[in-house]
């Protein structure tokens, strides 16, 4: 597969496709559990217009613009470990790269790190719900 | 767990706390998230998850026999353990799971009432070390699934005979606006609307919001005077795959006592995509 050209996202989606099915889980929870509060003036704007409405989960962006790169900010119940540890690899893999580079992150992220395997075909839109609004945020944001 | 029709399919999250080292009875978590069980769960609780143990990696069914034998050996559960299943989502794997269980022929199933929810709100303790029990000799024993397992001639048989079918999935799915459930894209059926004469009855409105389940009172007016549905009734349910309606059945069977209820687990994902059967749209 070609390389992303994004290396802090490419090494954590690396990671977790080339472990197996257990070491997997364990690796999201660990992330689910890195993925930073929001800070206080974003936490009081966790409302409809920034959830991501296709997830079952609430899942919360935001994107801000700082001198030609974002900052990524995210949340995700704690009772959802798997989306809230996808949530962590976009805003840790992408925080401070430019909004051209976040618009360009590939729809099969969800393959190459093996969430797809562990969530079943029937499961994995909710996360490809998230991926496609970040992508939209963060072309909003540059544009 | 008063007035329900057989309380003891339901156990409360003291009984089970009061359980976790009787060794005549096994905690299954089943969850629709497949790191939840990992991050915490009650002690000394199983994991069984609906996609990666329950069903066929291959064909559109359960797994076979042996491999339920193989599964419950491993999860040191005999033939005469009572397993008590919870899980997120106010429960809805927990039922698809026990319904599969009941497929197999395990006597002894209950449901921890309020689920992984309740057990988390009421901050009881939860760890993430995996148990390992002694592996048993289990021995399933398949009952007749038609009692419980609708399949799509079974249902087109039931609509001729103009027989109660229940519909647990969200309004708009229902009335064909939407083709899945708000929050679930893709779950991919060619075709929206409902089977024909189902009454909507959306999973939701049979629990609370601790994830506890509604009381009797409630659920049969939510069953009997809402739906029009007796407790003599032959009643199929469905959803979009099968796990909701195991949620809707389980509430029929146990706490409301319908002798014959079953669950059609190919649901709309079958239904919606099969040629030339009817579908109804609109409320």
């Amino acid at each position: 597969m070609p390389p992303l050209g994004l290396p802090k996202l490419e090494e954590l989606i690396n990671e977790l496709g080339e472990a197996d099915r257990q070491e997997r889980i364990e690796l999201l929870i660990d992330l689910a559990r890195e993925l930073p509060p929001l800070p206080d003036r974003l936490d009081h704007l966790k409302d409809e217009a920034h959830r991501v409405p296709e997830c079952q989960s609430p899942v919360f962006l935001f994107v801000e613009a700082e001198g030609g790169r974002l900052r990524l900010y995210g949340d995700a119940p704690i009772e959802a470990p798997t989306v809230r540890g996808f949530v962590s690899i976009l805003v840790n893999g992408l925080d401070g790269e430019s909004a051209e580079e976040v618009a360009r992150v590939p729809d099969d992220l969800l393959k190459r790190s093996g969430l797809a395997e562990i969530l079943g075909m029937q499961r994995s839109s909710g996360l490809h719900a998230v991926l496609r609004r970040l992508r939209g945020m963060a072309a909003q944001a540059g544009a | 767990m008063p007035g329900y029709a057989h309380p003891e399919l339901l156990v409360s999250a003291d009984w089970v706390a009061a359980h976790l080292d009787d060794p005549k009875v096994r905690i299954v978590e089943s969850d629709e998230d497949p790191a939840l069980y990992f991050q915490g769960h009650i002690p000394g609780a199983v994991e069984i998850g609906w996609h990666s143990h329950l069903q066929d990696q291959v064909v559109r069914d359960y797994i076979d026999v042996a491999a339920f034998e193989k599964l419950c050996s491993q999860a040191g559960i005999a033939n005469d353990t009572t397993v008590v299943f919870y899980g997120d989502r106010s429960n809805w794997w927990a039922c698809y799971a026990l319904w599969a269980f009941k497929l197999f022929g395990h006597n002894d199933c209950r449901v921890m009432n309020g689920g992984y929810k309740l057990w988390k709100a009421e901050d009881r303790p939860l760890e993430r070390e995996v148990p390992n029990y002694p592996a048993t000799n289990y021995t399933a024993k398949p009952i007749d699934e038609s009692t419980i397992r609708a399949f799509r001639d079974d249902v087109l048989a039931h609509i001729k005979a103009k027989k109660p079918l229940i519909d647990v999935r969200s309004p708009k799915e229902f009335t064909g606006e939407m083709l899945h459930m708000e929050d679930y894209p893709q779950e991919g059926s060619l075709r929206a609307g409902h089977i024909p004469g189902a009454k909507s009855v959306p999973w939701n409105q049979a629990v609370n919001e601790d994830g506890t389940f509604k009381s009797v009172e409630e659920l049969r007016a939510l069953y009997e005077k809402g739906a029009g549905l007796k407790p003599t009734d032959d009643v199929v349910a469905y959803c979009r795959i099968g796990e909701r309606s195991s949620l809707a059945w389980f509430v029929l069977t146990y706490l409301l006592g319908y002798p014959k209820v079953r669950n059609y687990d190919g649901s709309w994902t079958e239904w919606g995509n099969l040629v030339r059967v009817p579908i109804e749209r609109g409320a």
